[in-house]
């Protein structure tokens, strides 16, 4: 079946919301490599961000102790995404997550105000800045958040609950919009 | 209950985020006779005081924590890596 | 209807008025009203019946502590009872009623009950309804929750909603008064994140009605000015509506605000109630005092109200008490009241001042009795007269209304929900907060401080103290010169008044009164916590605010002890009632749980499928045709159809874990009961999981993509706790393995294709030759597909029984792929089928789920035990499986079981008997774990765990359903019931 055509089917498709005071909207399916290090072994952030990185802001994030996510929007080809797990060998073990983990940004004004309804951790400037990752509950569901702006949070959670996210953080963004 | 945990990864982080496992103690070697088995298996302390037990960061950085914690008061007064623990003895 | 509204005074806005309707009787207030200021406004004294006597009541405070006026407020769905009028904000069309009456508030046959009192006393329901017990269920109990009487919830659904947040602040300040401000003001200053929570309407506390000036200002101008400077500051955050409800570890605060509570119409955007989780690294509590009350006769006639409440409703809202008021002090604060009243122009008639020696230097109008006592106050619906005694005269006072005030307790109850206990002082003749508090502080009035210009000094202080020990740089903060205030120094308590004639109250809700509290002592129940109980004082929905301190003191005295000998019942949060909405927050309907969805969730949805909630998934049970009637029909048909053709199932929720590094083989060696370490690549090897107590605890295949790296899958409903499981051998049991753990679940859509012809649809999608030499049975590769247009993985394994793969693709091109396959099945009758039908196929084939492994169950018990490795130094459940009991042959063991009758049926948990045993305990040999209905066996078929069991094939036996009385005969049989030598597998 070689002249049948494979799609894809993404798990927000473009779905946006989009207000004043708060912006929620869906990212690329591109990439998302989980890295693993080796337990003790060195920060490979550096590492990370210059051999499969590029170099892009946010390209390279925390995910756990010895654990980094390398995201971008562009979806790779099976053999860029083999070339870039061999990059990683010896140092760490890779596995593709393009299709498991799922992105979407929450921006505007009271973008704090909405992720405080449903996360425990201090999403603060202070306490949070620009930059950082973490992994948290939002309401019930686990999902990992980057702050990629003063206003701007990421969003990345299991393809599974994407949806699910998605509704609810509609649902608390509603008083902003 | 603590509401808030401290995880030496994450910071303080709403109970939620966690599962407990239960006392921390260590696995008993594959020689271990039959009684330290049962003893492992099912027999624990039930101190009012300060307890270390498992806890494992499972909506966050899903690392398994010992927190010392006080059954009394709730407090908590130490949170480490596991293999931080078993390397200082603490649960091993 | 009289108004006793004053033409000047308050902070009402005379402006905007606003109907409302109580009891459906029309009435008028001010937008800044309470409904309690509207009610005393409008002339409305009485306010509902008591809950045991049915006694008129009316208002008695001006905030939450409020026992008598509890209204229902709203209507249909927004139904709220139990509302206190004195915290309800009033809003245009407001629509309140009063409870606990019938058949009207004015004529209420309850108050019969006020004549049957004798019997009514404490203890009476232990008493009384002790025996026999039989009548407990029928008569007692509706009885006495008809009586009960307080508000009822509506069925209706509630229209609202509801949602939880998160705060993080330094310095959490609770109660927006002098002190509280004060200290907001200079932790705020100094950069500390502040919040200041306060549960009234508007910020400002007792500044709301205080005549005293600061720095020259009126109090409500210091309350605007500061205000606005704590607005300007971005570091601090100040909520009205919000009741700090309870203390939690960690020094997080349940806040309860009330976003929509006083509106008419709610919008829909925004909750109508929010609760708050404010982690903080000090609190303060600048919660003010409770009035107590004077527990003298008839204290509860409607008219009698506490005098810092007369002092609110005359000051904020321009209410006055009456038109001849006296006022029953114990303390110095009677005569500022005194002083507010008469300047507004209220007949006072007397001040009674408990103490003889006092010397305040009064110069009203007002008679003033030193050393005399009001005795009993008389009235029915309003007030009408008191007595008063002093010396040996005594003398009967025409009043309609009466302020009291029996000194002030500081309100500490949120220093004590973690466990500390009050501590008795005798300088202040009241219970102050607990010695440690753990990360709590107290300012002005709840922390013993007495007068105005002291509480916000001592506000200021501390909110200084607390930023700098912070490490801010802290800021001065000088309030200004405090004038016309009036400190009141802590008196002696008044709890016993001698010559009380009528009824004394000490709990106004729970209509617990004097001698019940003497009653209890006599009876043996004089300890504080016994007391509470047997006299339910304490216990409604007040929780004893007003009442506890006058229980304590009468206990006290009853007992010829100290009140510190007596010492306090235990604080425990909730401060104030909480709805249930707010405690559910945003998770109700649609949004009660998270939903997971597969990546061939709208290839299932469009070929037809009914959805299952399993766990958090929706998976497909079954996909019905048109012609179809009931769900077997439809199952039956997917169950055929795979053994004879081929079926598409989507087994995208199976738990699927990649395992790597180099020591990942010899880790798997140890998690798995069975080997693993010489797997070869290519290969998939079907697992047991045992728990350390060598119960299994989960199953499923396993397979080797390279040396150092494995593809697990697990069983969809323990998913979760396996990988939880494998972090924890991997971190704290082994952490000297290098290997490392990714939950791949969500990665990889996984569909199976089993049934004969599945191997010519998969061939055709496939780029590599999959022949049976070529990839065998338990085969497992990468693969390409559709000519090198995807990458997928593909596994020979079956749970069905049949030549059956597993393919996995990259979860976004699930759907495409699955629509391949049915196209490419379709000439071969390909048919998609659910979980019901899997369910059947491994019924049929004897393959467990956790039906099976159920906690109980040993590899052995399954006819697994050869799995058992012998030869492992070590995994976990090693040193356990082999208990004695657990390799007993007495054990409950897997067979299969079919009725004797093939149009007989039985149920899953239906038990087995021996044939013409008895349906006893004893006799029990095990019971049924699944069962279905079998299209290929014809009838129904089930796996169960019986004693012995495999040493059982052909025993007749009965299964016995005890629950609806079924005894079906049935016989004992190999679990395997089709293709019992697995040929099919291998074709
Ligand atoms: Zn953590």
């Amino acid at each position: 079946m070689s002249e049948y055509r494979v799609t894809r089917r993404s798990a927000l498709g473009s779905n946006a919301l989009r207000s004043e005071r708060i912006c929620i909207s869906a990212l690329p399916e591109g990439h998302v490599i989980q890295v693993m290090g080796k337990e003790g072994g060195p920060d490979l952030g550096a590492f990370l961000s210059e051999k499969i990185g590029g170099g892009a802001k946010f390209a390279v994030r925390i995910a756990a102790p010895f654990q980094w996510y390398v995201v971008g929007d562009r979806a790779l080809s099976p053999e860029e995404t083999d070339t870039m797990l061999d990059t990683l060998h010896p140092h760490a073990a890779g596995v593709d997550q393009s299709h498991g983990r799922v992105r979407f940004q929450v921006e505007g004004a009271m973008v704090e105000r909405l992720l405080a309804k449903g996360t425990g951790t201090d999403v603060s400037v202070e306490a949070f800045p620009v930059g950082h990752s973490t992994m948290t509950l939002i309401g019930h569901i686990a999902a990992h958040v980057t702050r990629v702006g003063e206003h701007a949070f990421e969003i990345m959670v299991l393809r599974g609950f994407a949806e699910s996210l998605w509704d609810d953080c509609a649902r608390m963004a509603q008083e902003f919009t | 209950m603590a509401s808030l945990v401290p995880c030496p990864h994450c910071g303080m982080r709403p109970k939620e985020e966690f599962t407990i496992k239960g006392a921390a103690i260590a696995r008993p070697g594959s020689h271990a006779d039959a009684n330290e088995w049962m003893d492992y298996v099912y027999l624990r302390n039930n101190p009012l005081g300060t307890y270390d037990e498992y806890w494992h960061h499972t909506s966050g950085c899903r690392r398994w924590l010992v927190v010392t914690r006080d059954t009394g008061t709730h407090e908590i007064s130490a949170s480490c890596d596991v293999t931080v623990a078993v390397k200082t003895g603490v649960a091993a | 209807m009289t108004s006793y509204r004053l033409d000047e005074r308050g902070l009402i806005d005379r402006h905007t008025k606003l109907p409302f309707t109580f009891d459906g009787k029309h009435m008028t207030g001010f937008s800044g009203d309470s409904l309690a200021s509207a009610l005393l406004a409008n002339g409305q004294q009485l306010v509902g019946r008591s809950f045991k006597y049915h006694r008129p009541r009316g208002i008695l405070t001006a905030g939450a502590a409020e026992p008598n006026a509890l209204f229902t407020v709203g209507r249909g769905g927004r139904t709220e009872p139990n509302t206190r009028a004195t915290m309800q904000e009033l809003y245009r069309d407001l629509e309140a009623k009063s409870q606990n009456r019938w058949p009207s508030l004015e004529f209420d046959i309850g108050s019969l009950n006020s004549i049957l009192s004798p019997f009514l006393s404490a203890g009476f329901y232990y008493k009384t309804f002790m025996w026999p017990s039989a009548l407990w269920e029928k008569l007692y109990e509706p009885l006495i929750r008809r009586a009960a009487g307080l508000g009822t919830a509506s069925y209706e659904r509630d229209p609202d909603a509801y949602e939880k947040c998160w705060a993080h602040c330094d310095l959490l300040i609770i109660g927006a008064g002098p002190a509280g401000l004060a200290a907001a003001l200079a932790a705020g200053r100094a950069k500390a994140r502040v919040i200041v929570v306060d549960e009234h309407a508007a910020a400002g506390g007792t500044l709301l009605w205080e005549t005293a000036t600061i720095g020259g200002n009126l109090a409500a101008d210091f309350v605007t000015q500061t205000l606005e400077e704590l607005r300007s500051l971005r570091n601090v955050r100040v909520m009205t509506r919000a009741t700090a409800f309870g203390s939690y570890d960690g020094n997080v605060f349940g806040v309860l605000e009330r976003v929509q509570k006083h509106v008419p119409e709610p919008v829909s955007q925004k909750p109508v109630e929010r609760i708050w989780r404010i982690a903080t690294k000090v609190a303060l509590l600048a919660t003010g005092t409770e009035e107590r009350p004077l527990v003298f006769g008839g204290n509860d006639v409607p008219g009698v109200m506490m005098a810092t409440a007369m002092r609110a409703y005359l000051n904020r809202y321009g209410v006055a008490p009456g038109r001849r008021t006296a006022i029953f002090t114990t303390n110095d604060s009677g005569y500022v009241l005194a002083r507010d009243l008469e300047s507004a122009g209220v007949n006072l008639v007397a001040i009674i001042d408990s103490r003889a020696g006092s010397t305040f230097p009064y110069g009203g109008k007002a008679r003033v009795l030193r050393g005399a006592v009001v005795t009993d106050a008389r009235g029915g619906r309003l007030l009408s007269s008191i007595d008063v005694s002093f010396g040996r005269r005594s003398e009967n006072l025409k009043v309609d209304s009466l302020a009291m005030t029996g000194g002030f307790s500081p309100i500490i109850h949120l220093a004590c929900h973690r466990g500390g206990k009050p501590r008795w002082s005798d300088e202040r003749s009241a219970f102050l907060a607990p010695e440690t508090t753990r990360g709590i502080m107290l300012a002005g009035a709840a922390d013993a401080t007495d007068g105005l210009a002291g509480c916000l000094a001592n506000g200021a202080a501390r909110g200084a103290a607390i930023a700098q020990e912070l490490g801010f740089r802290p800021f001065p903060f000088e309030p200004g010169i405090v004038e016309g205030d009036v400190p009141a120094a802590p008196a002696r308590p008044l709890w016993s008044i001698p010559g009380v004639k009528g009824k004394a109250f000490v709990d106004f809700q729970n209509d617990v009164h004097r001698k019940d509290i003497t009653l209890a002592v006599k009876e043996g129940y004089g300890h504080v916590e016994h007391a509470k109980r047997y006299t339910t004082n304490g216990m409604a929905t007040d929780q004893g605010k007003l009442s506890n301190i006058n229980a304590v003191g009468l206990l006290a005295d009853a007992r010829g002890v100290a009140p510190a000998a007596v010492g306090t019942t235990t604080f425990r949060p909730f401060y104030t009632p909480v709805s249930f909405g707010a405690l559910t927050g945003a998770h109700t309907e649609g949004h009660f749980q998270p939903i997971r969805k597969s990546p061939l969730h709208e290839w299932a949805k469009k070929n037809g499928a009914v959805f299952v909630e399993a766990g958090l998934w929706y998976r497909s049970s079954w996909f019905p045709r048109r012609d179809e009637a009931t769900w077997r029909q439809s199952v039956d048909r997917e169950v055929r159809n795979v053994r004879a053709n081929v079926g598409l199932c989507d087994v995208s929720m199976l738990g699927k874990i990649e395992i790597c590094g180099k020591d990942a083989a010899e880790f798997l060696n140890r998690v798995y009961a069975n080997a693993f370490l010489k797997l070869p690549v290519g290969k998939a090897r079907y697992g047991l999981m045992l728990r350390e107590d060598g119960m299994i605890y989960d199953d499923g295949t396993t397979s080797r993509l390279d040396d150092g790296r494995f593809f697990m899958t697990t069983t969809t409903a323990y998913a979760a706790g396996v990988m939880n499981h494998l972090e924890f051998c991997s971190q704290a049991l082994w952490p000297e393995l290098d290997v490392r753990l990714a939950s791949v679940t969500d990665q990889w859509a996984q569909m199976a294709i089993a049934g004969p012809k599945s191997r010519t649809i998969v061939q055709k999608i496939v780029d590599e030759e999959i022949s049976n030499g070529s990839f065998p049975f338990l085969g497992a590769k990468e693969v390409s597909l559709f000519g090198g247009q995807l990458r997928g993985r593909l596994f020979r394994i079956s749970f069905s029984g049949e030549l059956a793969y597993e393919l996995a693709v990259p979860a976004g091109y699930g759907e495409s792929v699955a629509d391949a396959l049915m196209e490419a099945g379709s000439e071969h009758g390909i048919q998609p089928y659910g979980v019901e039908a899997l369910s059947v196929l491994r019924i049929e084939k004897g393959h467990v789920t956790h039906n099976e492994i159920n906690g109980t169950v040993v590899p052995a018990d399954l006819g697994m035990g050869k799995m058992v490795s012998a030869t492992k130094q070590d995994f976990v459940g090693k040193a356990m499986v082999s208990r004695e009991g657990l390799v007993s042959p007495d054990r409950l063991r897997l067979v299969g079981v079919k009725p004797v009758d093939p149009r007989a049926s039985f149920r899953s948990g239906s038990h087995i008997l021996t044939k013409g045993a008895a349906e006893t305990l004893e006799n029990d040999q095990g019971y049924v774990t699944s069962s279905a209905f079998s299209p290929h066996v014809g009838s129904t078929i089930g796996l169960a765990l019986v004693r012995r069991g495999p040493e059982r094939y052909g025993e007749e036996v009965v299964v016995w359903n005890g629950l609806s009385k079924e005894f079906t005969p049935a016989r004992l049989c190999d679990p395997l019931f089709v293709d019992p030598e697995n040929e099919k597998l291998h074709v």
